[in-house]
């Protein structure tokens, strides 16, 4: 597989636990434009646990992940009364703080005589993970997909579960799930929490796939773009924000065919499909379609099999 | 206490252009009860259009003023047709979605006309600034003063004394009951839209103005400073809009000068969000009016 | 004055309005009674231009009103009293007054029918400059009639005037009614309460499943048998 290959699909892996992570938050019925913050979180606090403290990798991406459900929940419980832009904008500027707060941090240790860690608006260079364990690109993707797999399963059985339920549930009407007795708050702050774990297991890959972080990198757009994907790609299913980040990142950004008008023709498209269909490409009505036509093509063959004995 | 006073003057000019850019959010905001992300870029295109006016034409102030305007308006309804009206009620995350679309597309337009990173604009007004006593005010910062407290008195009394405004409130109370009664609301709509967008326009222009200098980053900066003032404001209040506005100068241009510039943003950023957190409402407006479900 | 012909009225996939056909003779009050869901709001709402229908003609002597927006609809005569009354709640009474007025131009005429407006409602004229969010559900009824007469209508549509108002209200808002009949008004008239409803009507049209399915005067059916089938529906045969 050719380099840019590799390049290309793990950048699309790593960004897809982002836009999983606010797409988690709209179904709950959150517009978050922060869930950047987890993001770069995540990618500090795994670069810190591997480059400086000399942890092994898988180590560093949980406390990266066990980092940023904290900050998640600590940000959700001060939210948890906003509603609509309210909350929205409060996420914003969360997560503008904890950009700056970065772009402030220098923390740095001594490493083989040359000075590693996070360096202000620098950022935090030689997150030198894979090369000095002989990681080979491929392979390191291979790892993202892995657990970006292990990620969708998860949704898979949040979808079936009771937990997805009342999560859909919240997201249609608050006030109604909490007359039938859910205890709103509590899972509005769990999904907080696994939101924030999501986007922050995306962070601490991408810290060790680029080998570097800059705070930057974490900026409002990366925010708002999360939170498109899903609706490009379709609300009905965790594959939809899939969908929209393989169509930005990967159709968009790497076919150069429209270098320089590539967001005059996108920015219209995404517009007029918006029109059309205003929940995403994997709308719930085009999911749940295709899941009757699954299922009756499983209970028609078996009927058939039946037939034939 | 000199330099603290000369900080608040200069922070309440400042912040009169916040407050111009939240009274244009506010007009959209209440009528639409939707987030147009796309604001900013509008008002940048407009500045492009009163850019090129300048650099191509050697255009007077006046006249970049009234294409700044006029670009803003145009890309405005641009905007209020393909991301907006079309959409269906419940879709408002939707059209929200598909305004930071529309916003990545314009600011592409706007670097395939003038590819470098900045641009010159035309001064405001040039001159020493006024001394008063020990204090200093810049004359083109009580232009702007200005400019924003008139335009907020406008906005104020059309809303609330001519028959464009009566409509305007009835749509933003029920727009079914506004049908009912006679108000073409697709239209008033539209145009209240182009009102918005005609006061971004002139907000645009006395910040650029005054900074004589235009770059496509600008659209972003201003939908962020627009959306702080009016949060800060209070949702659907004029007022508040503007005074949310001159609080974030006065924040910013203190902050700036006793920390530096990054946490000045941290500091805007923090009062934001404490004020969210605190007093949903902002400084004037009502908590009731804040609904921007992803479902209505 | 206005027929309503063949409307079919959908909301998705499902029928609302099953091809409607009615007729409101000019200068009467006609009634439209039935029970809850046989499509009585959306016929109000077609034949004001909120809702679009998918088939028939809705003409105000003899003109075409299908295809209009309610703003066109309202300056062409029609003005509705919409259910649940939707004042304006942050405008005072005056301006919810002359929002009713906002198709008209003409200012002395509409400042004219304004004091007529508190002549007839000497409460919205004490009220006149409170916010109609804080009237009581009385006056704010009052208040909606009294919009929606600021426009001229030359048919006046109300949707359930009685709702949720107490008794010796509801009887205020009937003799309203009457009384703006008596000046001429030509009235349609959708109403839960059919002995009220019966009393002022000259016509009345029974509703059920998206149907019309009974047409008379007062008194060509039994009371008992209007007021059971309009709150139960028809119990079919067989």
């Amino acid at each position: 597989m050719d380099d840019y290959l590799v390049s290309v699909l793990s950048n699309i892996g790593v960004i897809s636990f982002v836009a999983l992570s606010a797409y988690l938050l709209l179904l709950t019925g959150e517009i978050s434009f922060g869930q950047q913050a987890f993001f770069a979180i995540g990618a500090y606090a795994a670069g810190m646990a591997t480059a400086m403290w000399g942890w092994p990798l898988a180590l560093g991406i949980a406390w990266g992940a066990a980092v940023g459900a904290a900050c998640a929940v600590s940000l959700g419980i001060p939210t948890l009364r906003l509603r609509g832009l309210q909350f929205s904008i409060a996420t914003l500027a969360f997560a503008e703080m904890v950009r700056i707060l970065f772009e402030l941090f220098r923390y740095q240790v001594d490493i083989d005589g040359e000075p590693v860690g996070p360096n202000g608006t620098d950022g935090f260079r030689s997150i030198r993970y894979i090369f000095d364990h002989n990681i080979e690109t491929f392979d390191f993707m291979m790892l993202i997909y892995t657990m970006l797999a292990v990620t969708l399963a998860g949704f898979m059985l949040l979808e079936r579960s009771r937990l997805g339920v009342i999560f859909r549930m919240i997201g249609e009407d608050a006030t109604l799930a909490s007359l039938q007795g859910i205890a709103v708050a509590r899972y509005k702050v769990l999904a907080a929490g696994i939101a924030g774990a999501l986007a922050a297991v995306g962070g601490g890959l991408y810290a060790h796939l680029t080998t570097y972080v800059e705070p930057r990198t974490f900026d409002v757009m990366l925010g708002v773009h999360s939170l498109a994907y899903g609706l490009i790609g379709g609300l009905g299913t965790a594959l939809g924000p899939l969908l929209g980040v393989v169509i930005d990142v990967g159709l968009l950004e790497s076919v150069r065919l429209f270098a320089g008008y590539r967001m005059i023709i996108f920015g219209g498209l995404v517009a007029l499909l918006l029109i059309f269909r205003p929940r995403g490409l994997l709308d719930e009505r085009l999911v749940n379609r295709i899941g009757r036509l699954f299922r009756n093509a499983i209970s028609g063959s078996t009927r058939t099999g039946r037939g034939s004995r | 206490m000199i330099d603290f006073i000369q900080n608040t003057i200069d922070g309440v000019m400042i912040g009169s252009s916040y407050g111009l850019l939240a009274l244009g959010f506010t007009v959209i905001f209440g009528v639409m009860r939707r987030l147009n992300l796309s604001y900013g870029p509008t008002v940048m295109i407009g500045a492009y259009f009163g850019t090129v006016l300048y650099l191509d034409f050697g255009a007077g102030l006046l006249a970049v003023a009234a294409a700044v305007v006029a670009g803003a308006v145009i890309s405005g309804v641009y905007v209020e047709r393909l991301c907006f009206a079309p959409m269906k009620a419940g879709a408002g995350i939707a059209s929200m979605v598909s305004s930071f679309a529309i916003w990545m597309q314009l600011e592409q337009a706007a670097v395939l006309v003038l590819p470098r990173h900045t641009y010159p604009f035309p001064p405001l007004a040039t001159g020493p600034a006024l001394e008063i006593g020990p204090l200093l005010v810049r004359p083109d910062h009580l232009i702007m003063l200005g400019g924003a407290l008139l335009l907020a008195a406008v906005v104020q009394l059309a809303l609330y004394h001519t028959r464009f405004g009566l409509g305007l409130r009835a749509v933003i109370a029920n727009p079914i009951a506004a049908n009912l009664v006679g108000v073409d609301v697709g239209r008033l709509v539209m145009l209240a839209f182009a009102a918005a967008s005609a006061i971004g326009g002139v907000a645009g222009f006395l910040v650029l103005a005054v900074d004589q200098q235009v770059t496509p980053m600008f659209g972003m900066w201003a939908t962020l400073k627009g959306l702080i003032a009016m949060m800060i404001g209070g949702l659907g209040s004029i007022p508040g809009a503007l005074l949310g506005g001159l609080l974030l100068g006065v924040v910013e241009v203190h902050s700036h000068w006793l920390f530096g510039p990054q946490v000045r943003d941290l500091f805007a950023y923090f009062v934001l969000f404490a004020f969210l957190v605190a007093r949903p409402g902002g400084l004037l407006g009502r908590t009731a009016d804040v609904e921007l479900s992803h479902r209505v | 004055m206005l027929d309503v012909s063949e409307l079919v009225t959908t909301y998705g996939k499902i029928e609302a309005l099953k091809g409607v056909s009615l007729h409101v003779a000019g200068g009467k009050i006609t009634c439209l009674l039935g029970p809850n869901g046989a499509g009585k709001t959306t016929l109000m709402m077609t034949i004001a231009g909120i809702l679009r229908p998918r088939r028939g003609s809705i003409k105000l002597e003899g003109a075409e009103l299908v295809g209009l927006s309610p703003a066109k609809i309202v300056s062409r005569g029609i003005a509705l009293v919409p259910e649940n009354r939707l004042v304006f709640p942050e405008m005072s009474v005056r301006e919810n007054l002359l929002a009713g007025a906002y198709q008209r131009r003409d200012k002395s005429e509409i400042a004219a029918d304004m004091e007529r407006m508190y002549a007839r409602f000497p409460q919205l004229k004490e009220r006149r400059e409170q916010l109609a969010g804080t009237l009581s559900g009385g006056e704010q009824q009052m208040l909606a009639v009294a919009r929606a007469l600021m426009s001229r209508p030359r048919v006046l549509l109300m949707d359930e005037p009685s709702l949720g108002l107490a008794p010796l209200i509801v009887a205020e808002i009937f003799d309203i009614v009457a009384a703006l009949n008596r000046d001429g008004t030509t009235m349609l008239l959708v109403e839960q309460n059919a002995h009220m409803a019966l009393k002022v009507a000259h016509q009345f049209f029974l509703m059920e499943q998206g149907r019309v399915t009974f047409q008379g005067t007062p008194g060509q059916l039994a009371e008992d048998e209007v007021i059971q089938r309009a709150y139960l529906g028809t119990r079919r045969a067989g």
